[in-house]
C-alpha cells in the first residue's frame, strides 16, 4: 500500500470558528492506481490532496506513506519526500514567469541532492516525455494552456516521483487541451505504473480513472471502481 | 544547491524586476559613496598636513615650552608662564648636561605692526638665533638670515616674509638695507625668506629678528616663550628628552616631576596629534554618512518585505517542489545581500572617482599639493558594511517568507 489513512480529520482553526474540513476519512490507495476524488467546492476535497501531498498537517486519525507514519517526519524531511517521492501539478500551473521552460522544469532539482551536472539531461529527458522539446527556451507567457500544463507536468516528472497529484489539472483549459493532459496522466499511469490522484469536479474527468472517491461535507460518500473507463486517446481518433 | 547557483537564482530573482531592484540599492550606493569620499578626502588632508609639517621642521627636532603639559582650556594660560630664561639655556648648552645636543636657540614671539613710510601691516615675528635657518627649514631669497653676532650684539635687523614685503614694498624695489619700524624702533633689513606659496605652516607672513633684539626692545621680557633644541641623530631623541628633563629639573630645583614647571613635546608628538585629530575628524564624518546607510538598509528590508508578499505563490510552489525553509531563507537573504553588494560596488566605484576628481581639483585651483589617495580600508569597509546591511536588514524577511506554510502560501490570490 502506497497510501493508508485511517480516521483522519482535519480541523482548520478560523478566527476561533472551527471548520471540520475533514471527518473521520478512511481509504487506502496502492501504488501503480490511478484515483480521482470528486466532490463539489467546499467538499474537502482539495485539504484531502494537500493532506496526501505533505503540504498541510492533519489534526487527528493516522496517514501513512510508504508504510511509514507521515506524523513523525520533520519539516524537511516532509519537504525531501515532496521532491523526491511526489510530484505536483496545479489548476494554475504555477509557472515561474519570465524563466525559461527548461528553468522551470529544473526547479525540484535545485532542492534535491543530484549533482548540478546531470540537471539539463533529466529537464530535457522530461521536456521530451511531454513532448515540449521545440518550447523549451519560451517563456511561459509565450506557450498556450495546455502547453503550460504540459511543463508543469514535465516539472513533476523530472525526479521520477512515485505519485503524481493533479489538482483540478483541466480546470483552466479548453477540452481539447484537457483531453491531452489527462492523456498524458493516463500513459503515465499505465506505461510507467505511476500512482495518480486526481482532483477534479468534472464526472467526464473522473472516469478515465480506475477509481472514484466521492467527497462530500468532509465525508467520503462513495468509494468505486469506474466500468466503462474513459480511455484519451481513443477519445482522439474519434 | 550549490551557491552559485543560487546566486542565479538570486539574480534571476532581482532581474524579474530591474528598475525597483536599481531604485532599491540607491540608498545603499550614496551611502558608501559618501563614506569613501570622506575617508578618501580625509586620507588625503592627512597626508598633506603631515607632509608639511615634515617637510617644515626636522624630526630631531625637541620643544621646551613653560607651564604645564596643557590638559585642558584652563591650562592655556601656563602658555605666558616665565619659567624659562637664560640660565636654562646655559645648563642646557654644557655637554656634560645634554651630550648629545647639537644646536639650542630660545624663542620669544608675538604679532606687532611694522610701519615703512606711510604703509602700516600686522605681522608676527620671531626671536630667533641663526640656529632656526636649519632647524625650521628657512631658506633666504635674497640678502642673508640672523646671524650668531646679530644675536650677541643685540642688532636691530630683521628677516622679513614675502608677505611683509609685497605689503610694505612696491615691486620691484629694493629692500635690502631699508628702515622698517617695529614698535617704534628702526630695524634694518638684511634679507628676504623665499616664498613658501600657499601650505599650512608659513613664514611668508613673518619676520625674524634676533631673540635678544625681540625680548629687549619689542617685548621686554626676560624670560622665553619656548626653548627648542636639536639632537644630534634620530636615535638620541629619546636619551636627550631625559637629559633636558634632568637638566631643568635641577635648575629649577625640582624634584616631584609631576610639579615640573616646563614640557616637552617633539615633532613626532606633534605630527601623532594631529594625526589623530584628523583621523578623528574623518571617522567622525564617516559615521555620519553611514547613517545613510541605516536609512538604505531600511529600504532594503522594506522592498524585501513587499517582495515577499508578491511571490506568496513562488514560495509555496518551490515548497510544494521540495524547498526546505532553510532554502527559501537563503534564497530571499542572498537577494538582499546580492542588492546590498551591487549597491556597495557601484558605491565604491562611484566614491573613488568623485574623490579622484576632487583631488585634481584641490591640485589645480587650490594649488595644494595633494594625492589622491585610493582606500583600500574603506573600500573594504564598504564591501564588509554593505554585506552586513544586507544580512541584518534582509533577514526578517527572509524568515517571513521561510516560515510561509506551503498550502496557504499555494491558495493566497
Amino acid at each position: 500500500m502506497l497510501i493508508q489513512i485511517k480516521n483522519l480529520s482535519k480541523v482548520y482553526h478560523d478566527e476561533e470558528v472551527e471548520t471540520m474540513a475533514l471527518n473521520n476519512v478512511s481509504f487506502n490507495i496502492k501504488e501503480g492506481e490511478f484515483v480521482a476524488i470528486m466532490g463539489p467546492s467546499g467538499s474537502g476535497k482539495s485539504t484531502l490532496l494537500h493532506v496526501l501531498g505533505f503540504l498541510d498537517r492533519h489534526s487527528s486519525g493516522e496517514y501513512l506513506f510508504d508504510g511509514k507514519d507521515s506524523g513523525r517526519y520533520s519539516e524537511n524531511e516532509l519537504a525531501r519526500i515532496r521532491n523526491r517521492e511526489m510530484g505536483f501539478v496545479f489548476q494554475a500551473f504555477n509557472l515561474l514567469a519570465r524563466t525559461s521552460v527548461l528553468e522551470n522544469v529544473k526547479l525540484p532539482l535545485l532542492y534535491s541532492d543530484i549533482p548540478q551536472k546531470k540537471w539539463d539531461t533529466l529537464a530535457k529527458k522530461a521536456i521530451e516525455a511531454v513532448d515540449l522539446s521545440h518550447r523549451i527556451n519560451h517563456e511561459p507567457a509565450q506557450l498556450s494552456g495546455g502547453e503550460k500544463q504540459r511543463v508543469a507536468i514535465a516539472r513533476a516528472l523530472v525526479l521520477d516521483p512515485k505519485i503524481i497529484f493533479a489538482d483540478e489539472p483541466t480546470g483552466n483549459l479548453d477540452s481539447k487541451s484537457g483531453k491531452t493532459v489527462i492523456g498524458i496522466l493516463q500513459k503515465l499511469n499505465e506505461e510507467q505504473g505511476r500512482t495518480i490522484i486526481l482532483i477534479t469536479h468534472e464526472t467526464n474527468t473522473a472516469e478515465h480513472a480506475q477509481r472514484i472517491i466521492h467527497v462530500v461535507d468532509g465525508e467520503i460518500e462513495s468509494d468505486r471502481e469506474v466500468k466503462n473507463r474513459h480511455k484519451a486517446d481513443e477519445e482522439f481518433k474519434k | 544547491m550549490t551557491l552559485s547557483y543560487s546566486f542565479k537564482t538570486a539574480v534571476a530573482g532581482l532581474k524579474r524586476n530591474k528598475s525597483r531592484s536599481v531604485l532599491t540599492i540607491l540608498g545603499i550606493v550614496i551611502g558608501i559613496t559618501a563614506i569613501m569620499l570622506v575617508m578618501s578626502l580625509g586620507q588625503g588632508a592627512k597626508n598633506l598636513i603631515v607632509g608639511e609639517i615634515q617637510g617644515q621642521v626636522g624630526s630631531r627636532v625637541i620643544e621646551i615650552a613653560p607651564g604645564k603639559q596643557p590638559k585642558g582650556p584652563t591650562d592655556i594660560f601656563s602658555m605666558f608662564s616665565d619659567s624659562l630664561k637664560q640660565k636654562d639655556v646655559d645648563a642646557l648648552s654644557q655637554k656634560s648636561n645634554v651630550p648629545y645636543l647639537s644646536k639650542i636657540m630660545p624663542l620669544v614671539f608675538g604679532s606687532e605692526s611694522v610701519v615703512y613710510e606711510s604703509e602700516t601691516y600686522q605681522a608676527s615675528f620671531y626671536g630667533m638665533s641663526d640656529a632656526a635657518a636649519n632647524m625650521y627649514n628657512i631658506t633666504v631669497g635674497e640678502g642673508r638670515f640672523l646671524t650668531e653676532d646679530d644675536v650677541k650684539g643685540y642688532a636691530s635687523v630683521v628677516v622679513i616674509g614675502s608677505k611683509v614685503q609685497e605689503e610694505l614694498f612696491s615691486e620691484g624695489e629694493d629692500v635690502i638695507g631699508k628702515k622698517i619700524k617695529i614698535k617704534g624702533k628702526n630695524f634694518r633689513i638684511i634679507g628676504v625668506l623665499e616664498k613658501k606659496g600657499s601650505g599650512f605652516i608659513s613664514f611668508d607672513n613673518a619676520m625674524a629678528v634676533p631673540y635678544t633684539t625681540a625680548q629687549q626692545y619689542i617685548l621686554g621680557i626676560k624670560y622665553f616663550n619656548e626653548i627648542i633644541v636639536e639632537a644630534d641623530s634620530d636615535e638620541h631623541v629619546a636619551q636627550t628628552i631625559e637629559d633636558l628633563k634632568t637638566t631643568i629639573r635641577n635648575s629649577h630645583n625640582i624634584t616631584d616631576p609631576e610639579k615640573d614647571d616646563f614640557y616637552i613635546s617633539t615633532q613626532a608628538d606633534a605630527l601623532k596629534m594631529v594625526g589623530t585629530v584628523i583621523s578623528i575628524l574623518t571617522l567622525f564624518l564617516a559615521v555620519v554618512a553611514a547613517i545613510s546607510l541605516v536609512v538604505g538598509g531600511v529600504g532594503i528590508m522594506n522592498i524585501m518585505l513587499v517582495s515577499v508578499t508578491e511571490r506568496t505563490r513562488e514560495i509555496g510552489l518551490r515548497k510544494a517542489l521540495g524547498a526546505t525553509p532553510a532554502n527559501i531563507m537563503w534564497q530571499f537573504l542572498l537577494e538582499a545581500v546580492t542588492l546590498t553588494l551591487v549597491g556597495g560596488l557601484i558605491g565604491i566605484i562611484l566614491g573613488s572617482l568623485f574623490s579622484f576628481l576632487a583631488s585634481l581639483s584641490l591640485s589645480i585651483f587650490a594649488n595644494l599639493n595633494w594625492e589622491f589617495s585610493f582606500p583600500v580600508s574603506a573600500a573594504l569597509l564598504g564591501i564588509g558594511v554593505s554585506g552586513i546591511v544586507g544580512l541584518a536588514f534582509g533577514l526578517y524577511p527572509a524568515r517571513e517568507a521561510a516560515k510561509k506554510s506551503p498550502m496557504e502560501a499555494l491558495r493566497y490570490e
